[in-house]
This record gives structure tokens, C-alpha cells and sequence, in this order.
């Protein structure tokens, strides 16, 4: 009441009318997202205003991309985005799984049943779910030598889902090696060591990983090598360009010759620099046929460049400040911030250096390292839409290998978790709960059916078809998934299908909080807007 | 040649950035062209400081501002995100399919049905329309079709008149691929995005942070000797957050790259703020959040943008609607350009000749000259004069100074204060004078830089100017009376005087800012002390902001002690 008065404009909208929004919107994003479902899943097809064109079947691109205006679609948007940001996968689950919830739990409204029994339900049953979640998953190993096949499959099982068959088994062994690549003992992976650069040049399939890396930019003296083998590497910020030193200093001079001189004596510090590295080179390359390749995050002027270009270095200038972190794991070596004392020790070393030029873009290619702990994914493609497309299929494809990893774990995939959990809660845990919250564990059961079910409708098959003669052998004790071709029971563990542990372990955990918290609502109230008329 | 890298940053900076790009396409068409006035023609003006030169995948090469623009999606109208260079109009032509922008979920009535709202794709108005043909059949703009020709641009003028709904209506510049950046905040409302907190969700989302500075890092890579950054900024609503977030990561880039920071206001987002408390203590919260932040990270702030346009002294001589951003956003991009010329100017050695112009001075100077002696004064007013009235004229003389009008909003008039630094740029002089004649109290230092060529008037620029305006921008004193405002087909080109003036005319503007922090945000059980927090500034942030304005005030009391001002 007090609301009501404090904003006289504030309108109200009561009891089932808030339920029934707060269900109509889950469900609404449900239908906008269950096409988009598993590798048999349809595309979307996004037109900007001015004509731009973008194809995804990514549930977190859609989600983004997409104007929500609803407040409870809102709120289940921010979930599943949330769980792309920890996951880095299940977002069109999420969606769905919270919409199936939501379409479950009004049947039971609308016979009478109050959301709080729901509530306590989907409660039992989640910490029931989790449990069994715990003792289906399939444990992996990875010690030192991760198993390569494993980590193939679950790369496979999320890259199939973004991209047509063919491609996406391309990229399954360039996501798996790129993991590897950058993968230390004992310390979480950081997928920023590995680069994504796309080329707009040849197509999709001509995508590849560089063991190495790949800069944006170029050379900017005609007289440097644009091919150089068997290269030192020098990372370094250090400013090898004119400028007055500090903003609040000024030239005081009283004519035009001491002017110069002031101008000299500046230029002299920066030549100071520069002839420091040309010392270093001529020590290190004397007498072989290496080259030397400077690399800097601050500028290099033509003055700079030119004496490097002189004495047979590559200098490239304005690197992006990720790149010298990645540069350093690439190649080896340290990054400097100062000439002063360079030894041999500080140079990385790189077998292969390589100018490529498209256009007016010229790329620089760092390849044939050492031990590289960076990598890079150069996405080619012969529009902007598919590079899109492969950038966000590279990123699940990365994150799901990183999971694998860091869980040790994972679940068979294919429906197969989602069957045997509802066999579960059904037999063994529903004798449990007393009361009408087996209502609402049952509604849970149900909803977890989603699933296998949107993935055989994108199959074309019959949806009750499949889901009974899935249960049938679950109830023979077998675990199978579903075969989207044939719509025959399965065994995922002989057809490689696995889902990430953490991602399935995410959207059981956060889809029926946000469900619960959804159907205890019992009042919505806006300030200034009438929820009940159309706007 | 010393580079200069353009950053324009929301909505109304975009509109500014429009015709500013439009000036600079129309001086490099007019150099070209045979026809046209010589004072065009002479090579003063370096434009490859603004511009750089590339080439398309095909080969064809081309010539582009250097140039980040942000904006919200879908501000770009029918222009793509990835430029217009090398699109042709077969492309166009596929506009016509019907396309629907997004989905929209809306379900606001109790129903809650899910709506696909299927947007339709912005057409391209006629002005567009005739650039694209114009470049296909370049043989019509001969001679034989003047006539016909001229009738046909004032449709083009009236239907820009009639309806600009995006600044890229009137832009016929090209960009590069690599300029136009739209932010997409999930499920931002852009319409909504009127406070520095409104960007929160933008901001941090760092993928689209990084997108920015790697286009950035594009444009100044390719530079050899970068002589400054122009950052053009809408600072009435969210972009301030985004431009802060922008400038702080420019800041950590770029260390001694001087940045000058414009920021520009839609007079319209200042006149109809008096609603209720709650609405006027976060605007004034936001003008003081947002100053505060942007300060911080910039080497000379102007501040651009007085309440109402239609109003103020100008509008003796220009007609403005102030509900119009393409009006308004015309003064302020003339202002702005004024003060950019001499930046291109070049270099004037011992041997050049004098005749064409004077007084070049690259940013890092200008920051040097304005903000650096007397006091240190970082923020600095903005006047200018539009037309300047001609200096050939002996009865004018002294005049300019008087013709000055400030678009710098609440700052005082009085302008008597010794220690002020200003810098004067002029163009269309034709003799040397001594401006600062008539002033009783000189500034201490003053910089005058000076050129022959006049801003030209393109032909998408408003209709604004009054009738009492000459052909080539002089002042007509016989003039009938005319209702009907003059644009771009009666005037050539207009005189401009512009001045950066740092002095304590900016005091009250900062007092402003400073006094609102302390009395909504800082004080004890303020009332704005909440909206901050939503903001996502905690209690110590905003204590660091409030000593920042102080700190900006302390050069202009001496007197007062630098321990006792943080309270």
C-alpha cells in the first residue's frame, strides 16, 4: 500500500495477472529460442536497419541481440547470459529450461495449486538432481597429458550445435590444440592467451591455428624485410618517438639556432634508444644469419624506423597491449620497458616472421616458436557474417574445452542426463517428499524433458515417439540418448556426444531459482506505466 | 605533417561530427573544382592531418576521416556499420526487401504475448539518394543541367530541413570501415540513456571497450608523428560514461599524446529539465559526475552548448530552431572546425610566404598556450563569431572582439580578468590588424593565427542564416527585410572567428558542478546520495570526485590554502 501512495502514477498489476505475465514471458522467449536448439536447430537471421545482416543459432548472440522490453524476459535473459559468462555455453537450455518450468508449474496453478508448494518442489528436486548429477557424470583424468580424444568430442558435441557439420570438425582439433597450447600444470587456463584475429580472404574452411601469433599491423618502412627466418624477438615499451617529455615543460629559447639545438638534444635521447637495440642485434646476430625483429607497444617514428630499417631490423610499432603478454608466452624472452641494460636473455626467438597484406591491411605472422604457451585462431572467411559466426563458435568451442578441463568431468549429452534424471526423481526420490510438493517435484521431472524433447522437434521426428521408447530403455536400466537422424535410442558414450559438467551443473542450479522467484510473484508494479493496457 | 585522430562519442557528438566532416569534404571538393573561389585553392590547409589515404580491397584508393565514432545502435539511419566505402548501390537496392531490425519482446499487456515487431529498414531520403546517383553518373553535373540542377537541390535542402532523423541524413562523407562503431547495450534502452549510470551495463562489458580502443589503435598506428587526439563528446547522458571509460583507457595508451576534449550539448537536453526534485538533482548530479570524469582524463576541456541557440546574440544574424539537433549541431561543428585550422595550417618557415596564413600551432601547443600559463586552468570557454564581421571594413575594426559570443554554458560575462590566456583564430582576414585595441585589460598571453579561406557552406548545411547575410558571409547593412532564412544555395561561405579562452569566465560553470556534488552527493543525508550509489559509486569515489572539481577551482583563489579545500 505505502508504494501506492508514495507514487500515486505507479500502476498495479495483481495476483494471477502477475503470474500469468510472468509465465507468458518465459514461455514466449522459449518459443523465440527452441529452434535454435542442438545441431539439427534452425538459424535466425538478424537485418539491421541499414542492411546489415548477421545468421546465428548462438543463444547468448540472439539473447543480445535481441530488444527485450518485458521485465520478466528481462530477467530470464540476464540469467542465461549469466550463464554464458561463467559457462561460456547453455544458454538456449537455460531459456528453455526455465520456460518448460514456468509451463509446467501453470498447469498445476490453474488446478489450484499455490506456488509456494511449487516452490519447495523444485527446491527438493534440484538438490535431488544435483546429487544425481554428481554420481552420473563421467570422470576424466587429466594429468598431465589431457586425453586428447575426450576433450575432441566435447568440442565436437558444442561446435556442431553453432556451425554445419564439416566445418565445425575442422575447428574441433584447432579449439582442442589451442586449449592445450596455452595450458600450464596446476594454474586455471587464461583464454585470453589465445589470440582471435580473423582475415576477410578465402573461406570458411581455410581457418587455421597458428602456433604462434598474429599481429594486426605492420611494418612501416619500405625498407625493412617483409620475410625473416630465424629471428631474436624483442618485446619492449618504450616510446622510440619525438615528443616533448612532459606536457608542462616548454622550450625557452631566444633564436632560431638555439632552438635547433634544443630540438637535437631531444631527438638525441630518442636516437640514444634506438642505438641501444642496434648494439644489442649487432652483438647477438654477428657472424650467423639471424635476424632481429623489435616489437613495441609505444611508437617508432620514420627518424627511429629508419635507422632500425638500416641496420636490418623489422620494427613494428603500436602493438596492442594484450599482444606483449602474448608475445612473451609465444616466443619467450621479457617484455623490456627501458633500453638500459639488454641482454640476450631478455630476446624471445621466432623461426618464421612474415608480413601478409590485404588491401590496405597488412597482417604480421609470428610462427615456428618454441614451446609456445600462445596461440592464435586466424578465422578466415569470405564475409563478415560467417567470420561472426565462426568468432562465436570458436569462443563456446574454447570455453567448453577449458571446462572439461578444469572440471575433470563430464555428462553424457544427447538427452541422455536429462531422461535418467527424471527416471530418478520419479522412482526413488518422490517417496521421499511429502505433501504437494511432489507436485511440484513432479513439474520439475517433467520440465527437465525439455530437452531431448525441442531436440527431437528440430530433428522433425515425433516428439512422444521419442521420449517413450527413450524412457522405455532407461527403464531396462540402459542409458541412451537420442540419435537425431534415426530418432533411435543411442549410446552417447559410443558416439562421442558430452556435455560440459559445470555448464549442466549451472543450469540446473540457477534456472529454478529464477523460476521459483518468478512464481512467487504476486504483484507487479510499475512506476508510470499501465501493465494491463497495451502501450 | 602532424596527425590528428577525431573520436566522437553519442548522439549530438555525432550530429557535430556530421557537418564538421562535411566542411572539410566541401574544402576538398572546392580545391579540386575549377570553377570555385581561389582562396580555396591555396595549399594552407593540410588536410592529410585530419584525413588519411588507403586503398580498397580492389585497389581503388581512397581517402577517409580518421575517424571513431560511437554511437548507440541504430543510430546510424541507413548508413551500415561498415562504412560506405566501396558500396554500391546494387547493395542498395536490397534495402528494399522488408528486414525487421530485432525482435522485440514486448509484452506489456496482461496477456503477455510475444510480439515480433518487424521494424521497417530506413530508406535513404532524397539527399542520400542523390549522392549515391551522383556517383554513378558523375557526366550530369555539367553545365547543361544548372538549371535544372539547382531546383533539384532545393528539394534536397527542404527535405533535409523537413526531416533529419539520424546525422547520417546529411553526411556525404565517406568512412572507413573501420570508423563507425555502435554500442550495443543488451538490453540498454537507449532511450532512456539520460544519466551517467544508464551506462553502467556498456561499460562494463569490456569486449565492446576493447573493440573501441583497437579501432582507435587502427587510426594512430598508421601515424607517424600524432600531434593530438580530438575527442568530441555528447555529454547530457550516458556517453559521458562511456567517453570517461574511453578517455582513461586513451590516457593509459597514449601517455603523452595530448587529448582535447570537446563536449557538446543538445540545447534541448538542458531547457526542459525543471520537473520535479528527483529529476533535477540527477541531472545536476550527472553535469557534475560527468565533468568531474571527463576532466580527469582530458588536457583541455571545452564545454559547448548554451541553453538555447534561437535566443542568445547570434541570433541577429542566424535563425535556429532549437529543437532541431541538425541546427544546432551546425554552430557548434563551424565553431569547432574554426578552432581546428591551425592545426592544419602549415608550418611556416622563415622562406614561406605569409600571404595565406598564420599562426600555426598544433594541439599539444594550443594545451600548452591555454591551460598550462597562468593558471593552470584546464577548462576553457569556447566564443565565436558567425559571420566575423570584416576586418577590411575600417569601421569594424576592433569589432571582433565585441562579435565574440560565448557557446560555453554558465559562465559569466564579465571578462576582465588579467591572467586570462586565449588563443584567436580568424579566418577570411584580409589585413592584419591589432585586434585587442578596444580592450581595457589585455589578456596575458594571446595567440592569433589567422587564414584567407572562409568556411565553406556545403550543401547539406542548414538554412539558419537571416537575410541580412551577404553571398560570401558579409554583413548586409541595406537588406530588406526577408522571412525566409538563407541557406547553403545563397551563401558560399561565411567568415569565422572563434576563441578558446581560459580565464575566470569559466568560474561559475565549474562553482556549478563542484557545488552540486557537495550538496547532493557528499554532504551528510544527501538526498543524492542514493542515485550515486546506483551508479555504482561508492562513498570514497565520490569524496575523490568532489576534491577533483575543487582541485579544478583552486587555481582561480590563489589565496585559499590547498589543505582546507577538500572540505
Amino acid at each position: 500500500m505505502s508504494l501506492r501512495v508514495l507514487n500515486p502514477n505507479a500502476e498495479v498489476l495483481n495476483k494471477s495477472a502477475a503470474l500469468h505475465m510472468n509465465i507468458n514471458a518465459a514461455k514466449g522467449l522459449q518459443d523465440v529460442l527452441k529452434t535454435n536448439l542442438g545441431p539439427k536447430g534452425t538459424i535466425k537471421m538478424l537485418v539491421g536497419g541499414a542492411g546489415d545482416i548477421k545468421l546465428t543459432k548462438d543463444g547468448n548472440t540472439l539473447l543480445k541481440e535481441m530488444q527485450i522490453q518485458n521485465p520478466t524476459a528481462i530477467m530470464i535473459a540476464r540469467t542465461a547470459v549469466a550463464q554464458d559468462d561463467t559457462s561460456g555455453d547453455g544458454t538456449t537450455s537455460t531459456v528453455l529450461f526455465i520456460g518448460e518450468l514456468m509451463k509446467q508449474s501453470e498447469r498445476c496453478i490453474d488446478e489450484g495449486t499455490h506456488p509456494r508448494f511449487l516452490v519447495d518442489g523444485f527446491d527438493v528436486a534440484k538438490r535431488a538432481t544435483l546429487e544425481f548429477l554428481e554420481k552420473f557424470k563421467t570422470s576424466v583424468v587429466m594429468g598431465d597429458e589431457p586425453d586428447r580424444e575426450i576433450l575432441k568430442m566435447i568440442a565436437r558435441t558444442t561446435l556442431r550445435t553453432k556451425l554445419y557439420e564439416g566445418l565445425a570438425d575442422q575447428l574441433t582439433d584447432i579449439v582442442v590444440n589451442a586449449v592445450l597450447c596455452i595450458r600450464k600444470p596446476d594454474e586455471p587456463i587464461d583464454l585470453f592467451m589465445v589470440e582471435i584475429m580473423h582475415m576477410r580472404h578465402k573461406f570458411d574452411v581455410d581457418t587455421r591455428l597458428v602456433e604462434g601469433l598474429v599481429l594486426d599491423h605492420g611494418s612501416r618502412h619500405p625498407d625493412m624485410k617483409r620475410r625473416a627466418e630465424n629471428c631474436y624477438i624483442l618485446t619492449c615499451n618504450v616510446s622510440l618517438e619525438y615528443e616533448k617529455s612532459e606536457i608542462n615543460a616548454g622550450f625557452f629559447y631566444s633564436n632560431a639556432e638555439q632552438r635547433e639545438k634544443m630540438v637535437a638534444a631531444e631527438r638525441r635521447q630518442v636516437d640514444e634508444r634506438v642505438k641501444r637495440i642496434i648494439e644489442l642485434k649487432n652483438k647477438v646476430c654477428a657472424g650467423n644469419d639471424k635476424n632481429f625483429v623489435v616489437i613495441n607497444q609505444k611508437g617508432i617514428d620514420p627518424p627511429s624506423l629508419d635507422l632500425l630499417a638500416r641496420a636490418g631490423i623489422i620494427g613494428l610499432r603500436r602493438a596492442k597491449r594484450r599482444n606483449m603478454e602474448r608475445l612473451v608466452l609465444a616466443c619467450g624472452g621479457e617484455a623490456v620497458d627501458s633500453v638500459d641494460d639488454l641482454t640476450e636473455d631478455c630476446l624471445g626467438w621466432a623461426g618464421l616472421v612474415y608480413e601478409h597484406t590485404l588491401g590496405e591491411e597488412k597482417y604480421t605472422f609470428i610462427e615456428n616458436v618454441k614451446n609456445p604457451r600462445s596461440c592464435t585462431i586466424l578465422i578466415k572467411g569470405p564475409n563478415d557474417h560467417t567470420i561472426a559466426q565462426i568468432k562465436d563458435a570458436v569462443r563456446d568451442g574454447l570455453r567448453s574445452v577449458k571446462n572439461t578441463v578444469e572440471d575433470e568431468a563430464v555428462v553424457l549429452g544427447a538427452g541422455a542426463f536429462e531422461v535418467a534424471a527424471k527416471k530418478h526423481l520419479i522412482d526413488n526420490v518422490k517417496k521421499t517428499v511429502k505433501g504437494r510438493a511432489q507436485l511440484g517435484m513432479e513439474a520439475f521431472a517433467d520440465a527437465l524433458l525439455v530437452i531431448p524433447k525441442t531436440l527431437a522437434e528440430n530433428s522433425g521426428l515425433d516428439t512422444q515417439d521419442v521420449i517413450v521408447s527413450l524412457q522405455n530403455e532407461h527403464d531396462r536400466g540402459l542409458v541412451v540418448g537420442l540419435n537425431h537422424h534415426s530418432g533411435e535410442p543411442i549410446d552417447p558414450q559410443m558416439e562421442g556426444i558430452f556435455d560440459n559438467y559445470s555448464v549442466k551443473r549451472q543450469i540446473i542450479n540457477s534456472g529454478p531459482i529464477i523460476a521459483s522467484q518468478l512464481l512467487l510473484v504476486d504483484e507487479v508494479i510499475r512506476a508510470g506505466r499501465n501493465m494491463r493496457k497495451p502501450t | 605533417m602532424r596527425e590528428a585522430v577525431t573520436v566522437q562519442v553519442g548522439g549530438f557528438a555525432n550530429y557535430v561530427g556530421s557537418h564538421f566532416w562535411n566542411f572539410q569534404d566541401e574544402l576538398l571538393g572546392l580545391a579540386d573544382d575549377p570553377d570555385a573561389d581561389p582562396v580555396f585553392k591555396n595549399d594552407a590547409l593540410d588536410m592529410d592531418v585530419l584525413y588519411r589515404s588507403g586503398e580498397m580491397h580492389q585497389g581503388i584508393p581512397t581517402y577517409c576521416p580518421r575517424l571513431v565514432s560511437v554511437g548507440s545502435r541504430g543510430s546510424l539511419g541507413s548508413l551500415s556499420s561498415s562504412g560506405n566505402l566501396g558500396q554500391t548501390s546494387a547493395s542498395a537496392d536490397q534495402l528494399n526487401v522488408a528486414t525487421w531490425q530485432v525482435y522485440k519482446i514486448a509484452c506489456a499487456n496482461g496477456s503477455g504475448s510475444v510480439t515480433r515487431s518487424v521494424s521497417k529498414p530506413h530508406g535513404r531520403n532524397l539527399f542520400l539518394q542523390s549522392l549515391v546517383e551522383e556517383g554513378q553518373n558523375p557526366s550530369t553535373s555539367n553545365g547543361a543541367s544548372n538549371s535544372q540542377k539547382s531546383v533539384e537541390d532545393k528539394d534536397l535542402i527542404d527535405c533535409l530541413e523537413n526531416g533529419v532523423n539520424f546525422w547520417t541524413d546529411y553526411s556525404k562523407v565517406q568512412y572507413h570501415p573501420q570508423s563507425l562503431y555502435e554500442l550495443h547495450g543488451s538490453w540498454t534502452d537507449f532511450d532512456k540513456f539520460d544519466n551517467y549510470g544508464s551506462a553502467q551495463e556498456v561499460v562494463s562489458d569490456w569486449s565492446q571497450i576493447e573493440e573501441m580502443n583497437e579501432r582507435l589503435r587502427f587510426f594512430v598506428e598508421e601515424c607517424d608523428h600524432i600531434q593530438g587526439i580530438q575527442f568530441i563528446v555528447d555529454d547530457s547522458g550516458g556517453f559521458s560514461s562511456v567517453a570517461a571509460q574511453f578517455l582513461e583507457n586513451i590516457a593509459d595508451d597514449y601517455t603523452n599524446t595530448p587529448v582535447l576534449l570537446y563536449c557538446v550539448r543538445d540545447p534541448m537536453t538542458l531547457g526542459s529539465s525543471r520537473r520535479n526534485q528527483r529529476v533535477s538533482i540527477m541531472r545536476a548530479l550527472h553535469d557534475a559526475v560527468s565533468f568531474s570524469k571527463l576532466s580527469s582524463f582530458c588536457n583541455l576541456m571545452v564545454p559547448i552548448g548554451p541553453p538555447s541557440l534561437s535566443r542568445s546574440y547570434m541570433s541577429s544574424y542566424l535563425y535556429i530552431q532549437d529543437e532541431k539537433p541538425f541546427h544546432a549541431s551546425a554552430v557548434c561543428a563551424a565553431a569547432i572546425h574554426s578552432i581546428t585550422v591551425p592545426f592544419r595550417l602549415q608550418r611556416t618557415g622563415p622562406s614561406s610566404d605569409l600571404a595565406h596564413s598564420s599562426g600555426n600551432l598544433d594541439i599539444g601547443e594550443l594545451l600548452h598556450i591555454l591551460s598550462d600559463q597562468g593558471r593552470q586552468n584546464m577548462v576553457t570557454a569556447l566564443d565565436v563569431a558567425m559571420p566575423a564581421p570584416s576586418l577590411t571594413d575600417r569601421d569594424a575594426m576592433g569589432n571582433i572582439e565585441m562579435k565574440l559570443h560565448s557557446l560555453t554554458p554558465e559562465i559569466s560575462d564579465e571578462d576582465e580578468d588579467p591572467y586570462s590566456v586565449e588563443s584567436l583564430v580568424d579566418f577570411h582576414i584580409t589585413s592584419e590588424r591589432l585586434v585587442y585595441e578596444a580592450r581595457e585589460t589585455k589578456p596575458k598571453f594571446s595567440h592569433l593565427s589567422a587564414s584567407l579561406c572562409p568556411l565553406p557552406v556545403p550543401l547539406p548545411f542548414p538554412s539558419i542564416f537571416r537575410g541580412n547575410i551577404g553571398r560570401h558571409g558579409e554583413i548586409l547593412s541595406d537588406h530588406a527585410e526577408e522571412s525566409q532564412p538563407k541557406g547553403s544555395l545563397d551563401i558560399e561561405s561565411i567568415p569565422m572567428a572563434a576563441r578558446l579562452r581560459s580565464s575566470s569566465a569559466v568560474l561559475p560553470f565549474i562553482e556549478r558542478r563542484s557545488g552540486s556534488l557537495q550538496k547532493h552527493g557528499v554532504a551528510r543525508g544527501a538526498i543524492g546520495s542514493l542515485v550515486l550509489r546506483d551508479w555504482g559509486f561508492g562513498r570514497e569515489e565520490v569524496e575523490d570526485m568532489a576534491e577533483h572539481l575543487a582541485k579544478l577551482l583552486g587555481p582561480f583563489h590563489p589565496e585559499m590554502d590547498l589543505t582546507s579545500d577538500s572540505d
